[in-house]
């Protein structure tokens, strides 16, 4: 395998010594473009008290190309889909080299805090959302006690 | 172990210059002021149960009432605002009914009501009928001298009643005290800061001929002070530079984060690699600057502890509540923070400036030195290479600001200001990323097959 770029060894270095308030990220020992993420539910959102769990992978290209980034935990979210995929701008269309790792799960991390079901990924999810915000709230808040609880679901 | 006398043993053993000693919070003479001033209270009959009793019934009045000055049974004022703001002239105040003596809105029990008809009494209130002129008695003799004392004061006069006020002569000498060795710290701070930032401006003249770069000697010792200031700043020594973390550092864990300083130094052989007898004595400077500045922290924290310490005792054996409304001119002076904030900053100015850290000229994309440095259309710069894949890739966009000017970039965007100046004070890195660029350019041109075959070279 190729020499881990100068740019990757940086942000993991600084990701591991200025961890960002409510985000982990730690690089698998086998393959350093792979790393284990875990994110705080944001206070004041239906997400408040889980820990959601996700992968992240740098592709060769890395930084010309975004990250990928999927969640393992599953989520009851308009932008998120049963397999984890994430609907989210920076991650696609808009992706600048100088984004980072850790600016990108400050993204998906905003994401959460605030749904925009108008823009949906996982289309039931998001009709909910619109026709009865209730409801959906109340939803994603049993997932999350469900499903993003710390113990079933351990940091790594 | 009593605190005063662990705060004396603090005071001879840290090793604080005697000047430094002698304007510490003198805690004992302190002590002594209050156990007159409790002395006196206890003889106008206001102990401190009394006098507890007496604050708490006008917290709680203050509480279920919104007009706070007005019908108040009872004040304790600690300075009457009017002079400098160095003059204490600590009273208590009581509006007195003039009919029945007794105090103005408060229920207290038997007891204390007995307490302040006894005061009254004593203090000539029931023998006067007029409330705006009146010529009290003193309370009882006193070894202070005490002439007119009491007065009928001025704040909130009340039909009906009359305002005593009784002067602490005790209270006054502990706050004329106190506020003058705060000052005393104040002074004896601004001048630490005078001195330090002497030193600081020595140093940096002397850091900035070391690492000149163009003298030929320098170029050796460059990278060394490079990575020895880099550390410096990494180890966040005295204040935090995290997203989590912005707080300023106590002296316990600044002189420990100093100590992991000085440990990856000495580990990386940096101190042998700032050579001959000028580096080695920087170095030393700069340390010695350091140390200083530990040191007040150190100071300034024992001298904080001091003056809780000794406004929390006010309290217990006077009951007069000062601890919370202590007024804002004797607040401690941030003596160790603010020296420590101006230090840093001077340091960072004065000496760290003097060498450029890598950090602050590499490129967003690679996180490497922007060599060769391509300045856009937008006004934001990048490594030549970054720019050159994005090209290839049709990015057209800066990275910085979405602006449409990566696609028209070509030779005429070359910053040839910065570029010599990354050459004067990174060379090596010029000539690594000069040497890393060449490779992936023949791989452009070549194939990654070009790569294998130069990393034989």
């Amino acid at each position: 395998m190729a020499a881990l770029p100068k740019r990757i060894i940086k942000e993991t270095e600084r990701l591991t010594k200025e961890p960002v308030p409510g985000i982990s990220a730690v690089p698998h020992d086998d393959n350093l473009r792979y790393f284990d993420v875990t994110i705080d539910g944001p206070s004041q959102s239906p997400y408040e008290g889980g820990l959601f769990k996700l992968e992240l992978f740098l592709p060769d290209d890395y930084p010309m190309t975004p990250p990928k980034v999927r969640f393992l935990t599953k989520i009851y979210h308009p932008n998120i889909d049963r397999l984890g995929r994430i609907c989210l701008d920076v991650l696609k269309s808009n992706w600048s080299p100088a984004l980072q790792i850790r600016t990108i799960l400050l993204s998906i991390q905003a994401l959460l805090g605030a749904p925009n079901p108008d823009d949906p990924l996982a289309n039931d999810v998001a009709q909910t959302w619109k026709e009865n915000q209730e409801q959906a709230i109340s939803t994603a808040k049993e997932w999350t006690a469900k499903y993003a609880t710390r113990d079933t679901n351990p940091t790594s | 172990m009593k605190w005063n006398k662990t705060y004396q043993i603090v005071l001879q053993n840290e090793g604080f210059p005697p000047e430094w000693i002698e304007s510490a919070i003198s805690y004992s003479q302190l002590k002594k002021c209050i156990k007159r001033l409790t002395k006196e209270l206890r003889q106008m009959g206001l102990d401190p149960p009394t006098l507890d009793k007496l604050l708490k019934h006008v917290e709680d009045y203050n509480a279920s009432t919104t007009s706070h000055l007005n019908d108040r049974p009872f004040e304790y004022i600690l300075s009457d605002g009017t002079g400098s703001k160095k003059t204490f002239q600590p009273k208590l105040l009581f509006y007195v009914d003039e009919a029945t003596g007794g105090l103005h809105g408060a229920k207290f029990d038997a007891e204390t009501s007995e307490k302040l008809q006894m005061l009254a009494v004593e203090t000539g209130v029931s023998d006067v009928k007029i409330y705006e002129v009146c010529e009290p008695e003193e309370p009882e003799p006193t070894d202070s001298p005490r002439s007119d004392d009491m007065v009928t004061a001025n704040p909130s006069v009340r039909p009906g009643y009359r305002i005593v006020e009784i002067p602490l002569t005790s209270d006054t000498e502990f706050f004329t005290t106190l506020a003058r060795q705060l000052s005393g710290l104040e002074a004896l701070e601004s001048r630490e800061e005078r001195r330090m930032q002497g030193e600081i401006e020595d140093l940096g003249k002397q850091i900035a001929r070391l690492t000149d770069p163009d003298r030929k000697a320098n170029k050796k010792v460059l990278a060394a002070w490079r990575q020895i200031f880099q550390l410096y700043v990494e180890e966040d020594i005295f204040f935090g530079a995290t997203e989590r973390d912005h707080s300023a550092r106590d002296a316990a864990k600044a002189t420990f984060r100093f100590h992991e300083f000085c440990t990856k130094i000495a580990e990386l052989g940096l101190v042998d690699k700032v050579r001959k007898k000028e580096g080695a004595q920087a170095l030393n400077m700069f340390m010695q600057i350091n140390r200083e500045l530990l040191q007040g922290l150190r100071f300034g924290e024992i001298n904080r502890t001091a003056m809780s310490k000794i406004l929390k005792k006010f309290d217990k054996r006077t009951a007069l509540g000062v601890k919370s409304t202590v007024p804002s001119t004797i607040s401690y002076p941030q003596f160790s923070q603010d020296l420590a904030k101006a230090v840093c900053a001077e340091v960072n100015t004065q000496i760290l400036s003097h060498v450029p850290q890598l950090d602050d000229y590499s490129c967003p994309m690679c996180m490497d030195l922007k060599w060769r440095p391509v300045k856009l259309q937008c006004g934001h710069t990048f490594c030549i290479r970054c720019l050159i894949v994005m090209q290839t890739n049709k990015q057209d966009r800066c990275p910085l600001c979405r602006e449409i000017t990566v696609v028209g970039a070509n030779s005429d965007n070359l910053d040839e200001e910065l570029a010599n100046f990354l050459k004067k004070w990174f060379p090596e890195e010029v000539k690594a990323k000069q040497k890393y660029n060449e490779l992936m350019a023949g791989v452009d041109a070549y194939g990654e097959v070009y790569k294998d075959k130069c990393s034989v070279m």
